[in-house]
């Protein structure tokens, strides 16, 4: 049998001009039993390069290794706190059309309630007027609806405040 | 990405380059560790990455350096120690001997320089091709082919070295 190609295999690998499949080729020849005499001392070069390749890693390092990630993933977890903040703030924006219609649901409410007022001022008055007409009434129930009126007014104005800073809040985000 | 799927299966070849660095198995396997811990951590980034295991050997040839670089400091240490005793000369013989050998072409490539051990293991054993090599080592094609050549041509003298006392 002539080996002309591989001993011409042979002087391009130690020249380092062949491929990866001549490379290839030289190791599977040098695998077989039977390697000719004038080249027998290139076979265990080659038989131990295709060798080499079979040290592997056992079930047990994936275990071990497993184990690793699992504990790094549980402190993961634990430092990712901050951006599930930033996910509520996406939701916020996401029903922002919402919080508006509850911030028009809020105003129609404290218009209701202004209007209530107002009709309870009329009645104040009317009150006022019967101090005239009452001799008995007190003058301490008189002072009691003129606060009662007060307050109401004050209540209205914080609401409606609270209610605009809202929207504007609602707005900026 | 998936751990199970895309990163542990890069083990065995960063076992097998790790191994050829540090010459020590349990250094190599905890180097396959941090490495693909660190790969895991890095996980978004590493999706643009186009050569996984180019990058993932890149990564643990580093710290494979380190760890080598460590040990032979502590073995330096240890040396002296020995040297301080009045049998000086037995204790080095000594650790020579008990050096264990992989056979006779593991223990040609183990003595040669790191680089070229490297590209060596990536080539022969690995079957990478010259630019995955280059991209590996940051280092241009030219640059591996040359120190391929020297490791390969250390290699064929032991050889016939052999050959010849044998004859």
């Amino acid at each position: 049998m002539d080996y002309k190609y591989i001993e011409q295999l042979l002087e391009n690998y130690f020249a380092c001009t062949t491929t990866l499949q001549e490379e290839q080729i030289l190791r599977s020849f040098f695998s077989q039993e039977d390697v000719p005499g004038h080249l027998v001392q290139y076979a265990e070069l080659f038989q131990y390069a295709t060798a080499a390749k079979e040290d592997t890693l056992g079930e047990d390092f994936d275990q071990r290794m497993m184990a690793r990630i699992e504990a790094t993933e549980e402190k993961a977890t634990m430092t990712e706190e901050k951006p599930k903040a930033r996910i509520v703030k996406m939701t916020t924006r996401h029903f922002a059309p919402f919080f508006k219609a509850a911030a028009v649901v809020a105003m129609a409410l404290t218009i209701g309630r202004a209007a209530e007022h107002a009709i309870g001022e009329q009645e104040a008055e009317e009150k006022n007027n019967m101090v005239a007409v009452d001799p008995y009434i007190k003058t301490s129930d008189v002072q009691q609806a003129i606060r009662v009126k007060d307050v109401s007014q004050a209540e209205t104005k914080a609401t409606n405040d609270s209610i605009i800073s809202r929207t504007t809040k609602d707005e900026i985000q | 990405m998936d751990f199970k799927h895309d990163i542990l299966p890069l083990k065995n070849i960063i076992f097998r380059v790790a191994l050829r660095i540090v010459l020590n198995r349990e250094e190599a396997e905890d180097i396959v560790q941090d490495t693909l811990l660190k790969l895991w951590e890095r996980r978004e980034e590493l999706e643009k990455v186009d050569n996984m295991e180019s990058f993932a050997l890149t990564a643990a040839r580093h710290l494979a350096l380190d760890r080598k670089e460590r040990m032979d400091n502590q073995l330096v240490s240890l040396d002296e120690e020995v040297h301080d005793q009045p049998e000086g000369q037995g204790g080095t013989d000594a650790s020579l001997m008990h050096r264990e050998t992989q056979g006779f072409i593991a223990d040609i490539i183990n003595a040669l320089p790191e680089k070229q051990r490297t590209i060596l293991q990536m080539r022969d054993i690995e079957g990478k091709n010259y630019k995955e090599i280059a991209t590996t080592l940051s280092i241009s094609e030219s640059d591996v082919k040359v120190t391929l050549f020297r490791a390969r041509n250390q290699l064929k003298e032991k050889i016939l070295q052999k050959k010849s006392l044998f004859l």
